[in-house]
């Protein structure tokens, strides 16, 4: 490793001074892994690779010379249309499959077979039930989980024509799903027809796989997280509007750090109940700490944060940079966006790697499974690791810089519906009136190929300026936090208009609205819009930006957005660019399809005036001032 | 001033063909794998991969020779010696494509296609330029840079031979040393 000005990895001073004692101490980061892997492979950067079978592996020469054909037959198109088709099937597949668990959860609750979880929000639950069709009379509260649970398992079958809660989307956007043959019938199915469909032989022409990649994605956004989103709700309590604290400095030196990681909110509320238990506490202090000091990673950090109220100690890319405070006892992780080298660094310190999901084990991490029975005690089995581990704490290698940010969370659509006093109206009123020119979801992951928090900082910025609200989730909603856009105070540094809503409500201009799979709270936002307005989501002053995304989860929640008709901005170069056809469906072509596309703009400052253009342009369609 | 040049060990070459398609983007007009590949006239490599016996690679590139083949075969005096030291560079503005310069080539590594930097943007003779404007912005060749396996190293071909000899030292008393 050599040393590099690490001012240009990340905008934040407290990540530059970890990266510093990281080199200092000999420690591999997410950084240098990609420098040693620079340059990638060109051919997978444009999707012109293709290991799907053995008669391969196969590339397509780009420059025209080499092969131009796999040995099967698939041209770029094929290629790079199949390779598509799978992130999504992945993203999509992890999304819903969180979201399985907690529909399993919820009808363990309704059978009474679980202790540790019940119902926090009975009203929702009984509004749920209903709107999706359910005679909640005559039910008991276990009765209409027991019944949800089953509808919502159907949405996994291959029995339905559609899902659940498309019926919550325009009957004009339905229309277009159904003339298209995209509107998703099961979750798993569709997961499964495009695994099936990408075989070799299957599915040999771009549109085809790339529609049913839409409709892969539909299945993600308005069934498997959207699913997610409402029973984490139900069971966890819908979030309101609250203050905490966001930054590494949220550790304490003098407590018991434990750290949450990864994503389902049935490990981290199990945590976060039982760093609150007396003995738990009791048995901290008799180790010689002033106690339990939970806080979280990502998006499970957000899932808490937004319910509970927890501090949140970075975003993706700080994740393996925590360990390297010194200061943490354990990070208890479930799965999605864990990297594996947390048990490496890990073992530098005396830091725990806890897993505790079946389906995802770390090498060299301590396992310690939960489920809808024994989640308390194993709880209180991890915090008792962490408290154990404490002694070994080396006080020497402690460092936690920085400061902590105040920011305000909790905003969920029902939240947000209270604050404007029960209906949408003050809402529609400001945009229409021009104060809030439009909204835009900045959302996404991290990615070291942009500089920390730049892309989220910088646009967001200057979205604000413009008197357009933020929606923000996941990684993105960290990175606003840390850089103070999150507190009311931030409506200073947004234009008069946003400004003056912010202040009268006494919101902040940049609005949590949680985790990665709470996307599905924007996506039902701008469906409850678009219905009041009589319109269709892609009339909307409204657009998506995931300027810094890594992920396949992110490459699918693109896509269910565009799909869903909203424009959305990647800051990264999704590898489709070795098929003209594809990217020009992409960047221009799906305007016709879904009245949507992407744009891929790395530049913040760049990416605000596409996105001010798309706004402008239907706020005019919709006879308002630019 | 230590003159280095590319050196290959066809050993650990294992036929991923990243070198080729670094060498292309290197050679476009853009310079960026991105754009290169939407520009009209496509850039293409100057290095290769033979398949040889069991579907062993080799990559194949010009050794610059001295004197070199390709550059006394070649009428117009379109290959030149006097844009890099050590390096036989074709001039696209001279180079005639009358085939004598791959006809000398001991080694195939001289190809032809159209070049955007060719006037009119014809056919001409495409071999490797030894990356001499990446070397004078002080950057290895892109092959080598593109190597992950370390089959393309940019060292003193005088310095691993150096290595090679005291390898066959330790060989020589019986022990055999990498």
């Amino acid at each position: 490793m050599t040393k590099k000005n690490f001012q240009e990895f990340t905008i934040r001073p407290e990540v530059e001074r970890l990266l510093e004692k990281a080199f200092d101490e000999g420690i591999e980061t997410v950084w240098d892994r990609k420098r040693a892997q620079e340059p990638h492979c060109g051919f997978c950067e444009l999707g012109l690779s293709c290991h799907i079978c053995v008669m391969g592996p196969c590339r397509i020469d780009p420059f025209g010379d080499g092969p131009q054909r796999g040995v099967c037959g698939a041209d770029a198109d094929v290629m790079v249309a199949r390779n598509f088709g799978r992130m999504i099937a992945a993203g999509s597949a992890s999304h819903s499959d969180h979201g399985r668990d907690l529909v399993e959860t919820l009808a363990a609750i309704g059978k009474g077979e679980t202790g540790d979880y019940g119902i926090r929000d009975e009203a929702k639950l009984k509004r749920v039930a209903e709107e999706l069709g359910i005679k909640t009379a005559g039910l008991d509260v276990a009765g209409q989980a027991r019944a949800l649970a089953e509808l919502l398992g159907d949405d996994f079958s291959c029995r339905k024509k559609e899902l659940a809660f498309i019926a919550r989307a325009p009957q004009k956007r339905r229309d277009l799903w159904n003339k298209l043959g995209v509107t998703p019938r099961g979750i798993d199915r569709e997961v499964v027809e495009m695994m099936h469909r990408t075989h070799m032989g299957v599915d040999n022409e771009a549109v085809s796989l790339l529609l049913h990649a839409a409709r892969v994605s539909l299945s993600d956004g308005w069934g498997g997280s959207m699913i997610a989103t409402e029973l984490s709700d139900i069971i966890f309590g819908t979030p309101s509007p609250k203050k905490s604290q966001i930054n590494m400095a949220v550790l304490k030196a003098d407590q018991i750090n434990i750290l949450v990681h990864g994503h389902n909110p049935i490990v981290s509320e199990m945590i976060a109940w039982a760093v609150r238990e007396p003995d738990m506490i009791a048995q901290a202090k008799a180790a010689g700490a002033a106690g339990i000091n939970l806080a979280g990673l990502c998006c499970t950090g957000n899932e808490i944060l937004m319910r509970q109220g927890v501090p949140m100690a970075g975003n993706h890319l700080m994740t393996e940079l925590a360990i390297v405070t010194g200061a943490v006892e354990a990070i208890v992780v479930d799965y999605q966006c864990i990297m594996p080298s947390l048990v490496q660094i890990a073992s530098c310190y005396h830091t725990k790697i806890v897993t505790t999901s079946p389906k995802a084990h770390f090498a060299g991490a301590t396992h310690i499974e939960f489920d809808i029975h024994n989640a308390r005690q194993k709880a209180k089995e991890v915090v008792r690791m962490a408290i154990a581990a404490y002694g070994s704490r080396n006080p020497d290698r402690v460092e936690i810089p920085g400061k902590p940010v105040e920011l305000m969370s909790g905003f969920s659509n029902e939240a947000v519906l209270a604050a404007l006093g029960g209906s949408l109206t003050p809402l529609i009123e400001a945009i229409t009136s021009g104060k809030i020119r439009g909204a835009v979801g900045v959302v996404g992951c991290n990615n070291p190929k942009v500089k920390h928090d730049s892309g989220h900082v910088g646009l967001t910025r200057e979205l604000i300026k413009r008197d357009i609200l933020v929606l923000d989730t996941g990684c993105a909603a960290a990175a606003h936090g840390m850089s103070g856009l999150k507190m009311p105070e931030a409506a200073d540094l947004a234009g008069p208009g946003l400004s003056a809503v912010c202040k009268a409500l006494g919101i902040p201009p940049v609005l949590h609205v949680g985790s990665c799979v709470d996307n599905t709270r924007i996506v039902h936002l701008c469906s409850l819009l678009a219905n009041t307005l009589g319109v269709d989501i892609s009339d909307l002053p409204v657009a998506a930006a995931a300027m810094e995304w890594y992920s396949e989860k992110a490459a699918a929640i693109g896509l269910y957005a565009v799909a869903s008709g909203i424009f959305t901005v990647l800051g990264v170069v999704p590898p489709i660019l070795g098929s003209k056809t594809v990217t020009g469906l992409a960047v221009k072509g799906l305007e016709d399809v879904f009245g949507a596309t992407f744009a891929v703009e790395p530049d913040p400052l760049k990416a605000a005036d596409l996105i001010d253009a798309r706004i402008r342009t239907k706020r005019v369609a919709l006879g308002l001032t630019p | 001033m230590v003159e280095k040049t590319v050196i290959v060990r066809p050993e650990l070459c294992v036929g991923c063909m990243q070198c080729m398609i670094r060498c292309a983007e290197a050679h476009s007009e853009s310079k960026s794998l991105f754009a290169a590949v939407g520009e009209e006239i496509l850039a293409k490599p100057r290095i290769h991969i033979g398949v040889g016996p069991e579907q062993k690679p080799f990559p194949n590139k010009c050794r610059h020779c001295e004197p070199a083949p390709c550059q006394e075969a070649c009428m117009p005096g379109a290959i030149r010696s006097d844009i890099f030291t050590g390096l036989k560079v074709v001039d696209q503005a001279r180079c005639i494509h009358c085939g004598m310069c791959s006809m000398a080539c001991p080694y195939y590594v001289i190809r032809y296609y159209h070049d955007a930097k060719a006037p009119g943007g014809r056919s001409i003779a495409i071999k490797c330029d030894g990356c001499f404007e990446r070397q004078e912005a002080g950057l290895v060749p892109a092959c080598v840079l593109a190597c992950k396996t370390g089959a393309l190293t940019f060292e003193d071909v005088n310095a691993v031979q150096k290595q090679g000899t005291d390898r066959l030292a330790w060989a020589a008393y019986g022990v055999v040393r990498s």
